[in-house]
């Protein structure tokens, strides 16, 4: 009697930390690596007996399925928060970065509350499409025959991109343990689903490019900048805008050289971006009262009282020099080529 | 007796089969205290009857249902609901009120009617939130339930719905999620500083043991929060078997012990006449023979007269005596939260005083220039600003009765100071540099104006000078 009781027990211990009752540890470390709802992470390890390498695997596989369920399930949902979130990977001419070609994108993710909206595994989601949306966009050069720049990525097209991390291929380990190689940007979003429990849509996406201008129009110039309004990442908010920016000038070459100069460049383009994302700005010229270069110039520091931004900007181009006043009257200057301008929960007209 | 006999008597005097009264002669003769109605037309007190017990039968009712009396002596307190939006927030709702409108503590109100969360002005701005009140052996509560963190913070930065206390709501079978923690900020941000836990759908989940670690989990996260996660209350239960009276060991019983965990762990706030005596200075006149009086509608507090009081702000910060507490022209011994009275203060001259001070408490509130607070900037829809605003930017700040210019900077730390912009409709966390000193403390509200318009409203969170 004495002897078979502990066999009894031992069998018993075996019994419980087999595959139907998972060790409360195993479901606790399994979440804290994915996030997944405890339903799940005890189903996985029930499926690969209670080894967490191997539950992960299976977390994997089922989250295709599980996570596309998911997304039927709250697809009906109203999804009026989110984030608009822009990805800049070439700057243009005079940048540093990216051989002074134009690389960028501006995507709207939505969802159900500000709650996930203000959640960081929401946030990397949105920033890695965006960096993926700009890290695919065509070349320019294919559309030269175009006048615009700013062009509208088919969603369809964007789901079905691999995604690419916007903190780069040399990731932690852990933060792509688990779930982490995601595949397709649509698969991202449904494991997102899965995990935050609310619908998530991608809404648009535009991106800009442009090749390198050519060295022997050293004249010319064309750059990029974003401003996003009202998130807690500064690339990443409630109301955001991607503004194309011109420059003409004999000057411009040497110009771009100086550091003064660069700074100052960068520092009335940023206020251009915050001037078209504060105001109403519906256009960049024209008579409307959306109109940007009528607007008082009130973002700028420089500005004068009551000046006007097209005033503004070609009082700057002579200030640096950009034009003299001996040059002829289309010498050139500072300007917006195009913008676009996104407010969360607009209705989305763009795709 | 008498009155309460004949008080339907004059308060209903129109629908009396008795005798006929036009309506236009009914309005006038409403003011009267004693209604000489009745007893011109020759009724005697026992023919108000029928409208007596037409009247007290439904308060007899509610009396009788309820486990304890009908009592507005009850503390009041504020609480909400945060959670995931398939955890079952508004089926907790929902159960609650049916729970408790079996003990006549409150009308039952179904899911749908919660549901719609319905736009409401408060300070000018629009907050979506849905509210319910209910009341248990001991609180009266009022419940609100918003959309989103923003909702939550607007009625934070007005005080529509101050919280003074949660229920997180977590259901069995996700546990946590990852918005979890942004709800615990939330509560943080809004000031809450103890939360009730209830797990809700227990019904579904097939081993108890993963009860325990919702459980867990939830208290780890509560400590990473700085909240007490070893003594909050932890409820387990099912929301809609309370609601589809079913299974009441998981149903009812658990909502009945979610509302007595509330009762016992979630703290009230001070009540107005707890606090230290308040009254801002509306207006200073000086009264030959007796001196200067101030009058003003007390905030908070109880001040008798004799006792001694300080004046603050604008410049002054003296020590005084109320040598005299009047109402409608007559004197009192005392004066409390929400009276319009008149302040009869020693040895201080007209000149000593105006617009804008406060009479407090000595000691209870400094005066002061320099806060940091928590702005939300009023949208052009809801009459505010149409263009962003910078850092430096100069409104008149109202506070109390008090009007003062400040200048709105960035807290220390923040990236770019000198370029951040802030649009209507943010939340945003500033310094105020006033140009005159003012009595305010955390807590305190303010607006914001500028040429006529309100452009924002504010909390203060921090005093810095």
């Amino acid at each position: 009697m004495l002897k078979t009781r502990p066999a009894i027990f031992a069998s018993l211990r075996f019994y419980s930390q087999n595959a139907e009752k998972p060790p409360l540890k195993l479901v606790a470390e399994l979440r804290k690596l994915t996030e997944v709802s405890i339903t799940k992470a005890r189903e996985a390890l029930a499926a690969s007996n209670n080894d967490v390498s191997a539950a992960l695997d299976w977390l994997q596989k089922d989250l295709a399925v599980s996570g596309a369920k998911k997304a039927a399930k709250v697809a009906h949902r109203a999804a009026g928060e989110g984030l608009v979130s822009a990805s800049i990977l070439s700057r243009g001419t005079g940048s540093s970065d990216g051989h002074g070609g134009v690389r960028a994108a501006l995507v709207e993710l939505n969802c159900e509350t500000d709650f996930v909206a203000r959640n960081a595994l929401f946030g990397r989601l949105v920033a890695d499409v965006a960096h993926t949306a700009a890290f695919l966009a065509e070349s320019g050069s294919s559309r030269q025959l175009e006048r615009t720049y700013v062009h509208p990525v088919p969603r369809e097209q964007l789901l079905d991109a691999p995604l690419l991390s916007a903190e780069g291929p040399g990731l932690s380990p852990a933060t792509r343990a688990g779930l982490g190689s995601q595949g397709t940007v649509g698969s991202a979003i449904r494991d997102s689903i899965a995990k935050l429990g609310e619908n998530i849509v991608l809404q648009r996406a535009v991106t800009v490019t442009h090749d390198p201008i050519p060295r022997v129009r050293g004249d010319l110039g064309l750059r990029i900048v974003s401003y996003i309004h009202g998130g807690v990442l500064p690339t990443q908010g409630r109301i955001g805008a991607l503004a194309l920016i011109a420059l003409k000038s004999p000057r411009l070459t040497p110009l771009l050289g100086t550091l003064n100069f660069c700074e100052e460049l960068e520092r009335i383009e940023r206020s251009l971006a915050r001037q078209i994302v504060g105001f109403d700005t519906s256009s960049i010229r024209g008579e409307e009262e959306g109109a940007l270069y009528n607007q008082p110039f009130m973002m700028f520091g420089d500005a004068l009282e009551g000046e006007t931004v097209e005033a503004g900007l070609a009082r700057w181009a002579r200030q640096k020099q950009l034009v003299l006043d001996t040059d002829g009257t289309d010498a050139g200057g500072l300007e917006v080529a195009e913008f676009v301008k996104w407010t969360i929960g607009e209705t989305a007209d763009a795709l | 007796m008498k009155a309460r006999a004949r008080r339907p008597c004059y308060l209903k005097p129109a629908s009396s089969r008795t005798f006929i009264v036009p309506r236009h002669v009914v309005h006038q003769a409403r003011p009267l205290i004693v209604s000489p109605l009745p007893s011109r037309s020759g009724l005697r007190l026992g023919t108000c009857t029928p409208y007596l017990t037409a009247l007290k039968a439904p308060l007899r009712g509610y009396a009788e249902a309820a486990s304890v009396k009908f009592s507005r002596a009850k503390p009041h307190m504020n609480i909400g609901t945060i959670g995931h939006v398939d955890h079952g927030k508004t089926t907790l709702t929902a159960a609650i009120t049916k729970v408790l409108s079996n003990r006549g503590g409150a009308k039952f109100t179904g899911y749908a009617e919660i549901d719609k969360a319905p736009e409401e002005k408060a300070r000018g701005i629009t907050i979506n939130s849905a509210h319910v009140e209910y009341e248990t052996d001991c609180r009266h509560y009022g419940h609100i339930d918003c959309p989103g963190h923003a909702d939550y913070i607007k009625n934070m930065i007005t005080g529509a719905a101050q919280m003074d206390g949660a229920i997180i709501v977590v259901s069995a079978t996700d546990g946590q999620m990852p918005q979890t923690r942004e709800h615990l900020l939330l509560a943080r941000q809004v000031g809450i500083k103890r939360l009730v836990v209830f797990i809700n759908k227990v019904d579904q989940i097939s081993d108890p043991e993963m009860l325990e670690l919702v459980d867990m989990e939830m208290r780890d996260l509560l400590s990473t929060y700085n909240f007490d996660g070893e003594n909050t209350p932890i409820v387990m239960g099912s929301a809609l078997a309370a609601l589809e009276s079913r299974d009441p060991e998981i149903g009812e019983q658990k909502i009945t012990e979610l509302i007595k965990a509330c009762d016992e762990w979630l703290e009230l706030p001070a009540r107005d006449l707890e606090k230290p005596f308040l009254m801002p200075v509306e207006d200073v006149f000086s009264i030959s023979g007796r001196g200067t009086v101030a009058t003003g509608r007390v905030e908070r507090g109880i001040a008798t007269k004799g006792a001694e009081v300080e004046v603050v702000g604008l410049g002054a910060h003296f020590k005084t005596t109320l040598t005299g507490v009047e109402m409608f022209h007559k004197e009192l011994d005392r004066g409390e939260a929400g009276d319009n009275m008149g302040a009869l203060l020693r040895g201080v001259k007209r000149e000593q005083m105006k617009r804008g001070q406060v009479i407090i408490a000595p000691g209870s509130m400094k005066p002061i220039t320099k806060f940091q607070a928590q702005i939300y900037v009023l949208t052009k829809d809801e009459g505010g600003r149409f263009n962003p605003f910078m850092s430096n930017y100069r409104p008149q700040l109202f506070i109390r009765t008090a009007d003062v210019t400040v200048a709105l900077t960035w807290p220390e730390g923040i990236p770019d100071a000198a370029e951040k912009m802030v649009m209507p409709g943010d939340n945003v966390e500033m310094v105020c540099d006033l140009v005159h000193d003012v009595a305010a403390e955390v807590g305190s509200r303010f607006t914001l104006r500028e040429g006529g318009k309100t452009i924002g409203t504010g909390i203060v969170t921090k005093i810095l000078a």
